[in-house]
């Protein structure tokens, strides 16, 4: 009899299993999610659908939100402001534009690319079209409504990082003030659910990165020649 | 055959075996499948002909502990 419980047992688990794989399926089962990458664990169908219905796993969220420590490398190389794939690096009016795109899996918090003091933190469009938001629409085919603008005055010059979220969030954290000195590294603010940010520099600094190269906020040098040594 | 199904008072071992076996060899073929880009068409030959092993071991397993 005790033989018969226990295979009752472990056939109700592993029939469990199979529905828990069924009710969830084509996405992933609670039960093998951990072992998935974030890319696999959340394909981007999924997101999409929870960004229509307006709830998210909190599994989801949690990684989301989350904000891992990271170490600067020496030198005074300019830092990347965002984790995300570099899409372009134009040069419009005199202004070179790194633009860095955020995936749904990437760290939301952004981080400052240099050493120096905050001269300003704009906010720019409630609106595509609005304001700012007509000169950089070559930045990114879909409309990029909410825009904050931080710029950061150096002992070479000044470098801006422009924030950029989507339609559907339209929400921008910063968390720097005007006049405040920040340091290399440190975080700056936060897009939720957003898309984009856009590192403004002058047009001679070199570049250390190219477009489709993966870069880290606060840990890859994308660009040298901005911070006197 | 019958020791198979039903043996004293339980389950046969042979059936219990290829139930947990079919069903988490269906769960990681599952892993598999999101671990790795590869063909579906691909999956289903590895799939299919990974689960044939199986159950031929378990019924080789089976008629050589009832000899």
């Amino acid at each position: 009899m005790t033989i018969l419980v226990l295979q009752i047992v472990i056939l109700c688990v592993v029939a469990v299993a199979i529905v828990l794989w069924a009710l969830y399926f084509p996405y992933p089962s609670p039960l093998i999610r951990r072992w998935l990458p974030p890319r696999r664990r959340w394909p981007e169908s999924q997101i999409r659908t929870w960004l229509e219905q307006g709830g998210f796993q909190r599994a989801f969220l949690r990684h989301f939100y989350s904000d891992p420590e990271r170490i600067a490398p020496p030198g005074n190389s300019m830092l990347a402001p965002a984790d995300g794939l570099v899409t372009s690096a134009e040069v419009h009016g005199g202004v070179r534009y790194l633009v860095i795109a955020l995936s749904f899996w990437d760290m939301h918090v952004q981080r400052s690319p240099v050493s120096g003091r905050v001269l300003s933190v704009e906010s720019h469009g409630d609106g595509f079209m609005d304001g700012e938001g007509r000169e950089f629409a070559f930045l990114r085919e879909k409309s990029c409504p909410v825009q904050k603008r931080l710029v950061i005055a150096t002992d070479a010059g000044q470098v801006a990082v422009r924030l950029i979220t989507s339609l559907a969030a339209r929400r921008i954290e910063t968390w720097v003030r005007e006049g405040e000195q920040i340091e290399r590294g440190q975080r700056i603010g936060r897009i939720l659910l957003g898309s984009t940010v856009v590192l403004e520099l002058p047009p001679a600094v070199n570049l250390l990165v190219r477009m489709g190269d993966r870069v880290w906020a606060g840990e890859t040098a994308v660009a040298e020649g901005v911070t006197s040594p | 055959m019958n020791d198979f199904l039903w043996s004293s008072g339980h389950l046969g071992w042979g059936v219990f075996a290829l139930a947990v076996f079919t069903g988490l060899w269906w769960l990681l073929s599952d892993l598999c499948w999101r671990l790795q880009s590869i063909p579906i068409g691909r999956l289903m030959v590895a799939l299919i002909t990974g689960w044939a092993i199986g159950v031929g071991l378990v019924l080789l397993g089976f008629l050589i502990g009832n000899r």
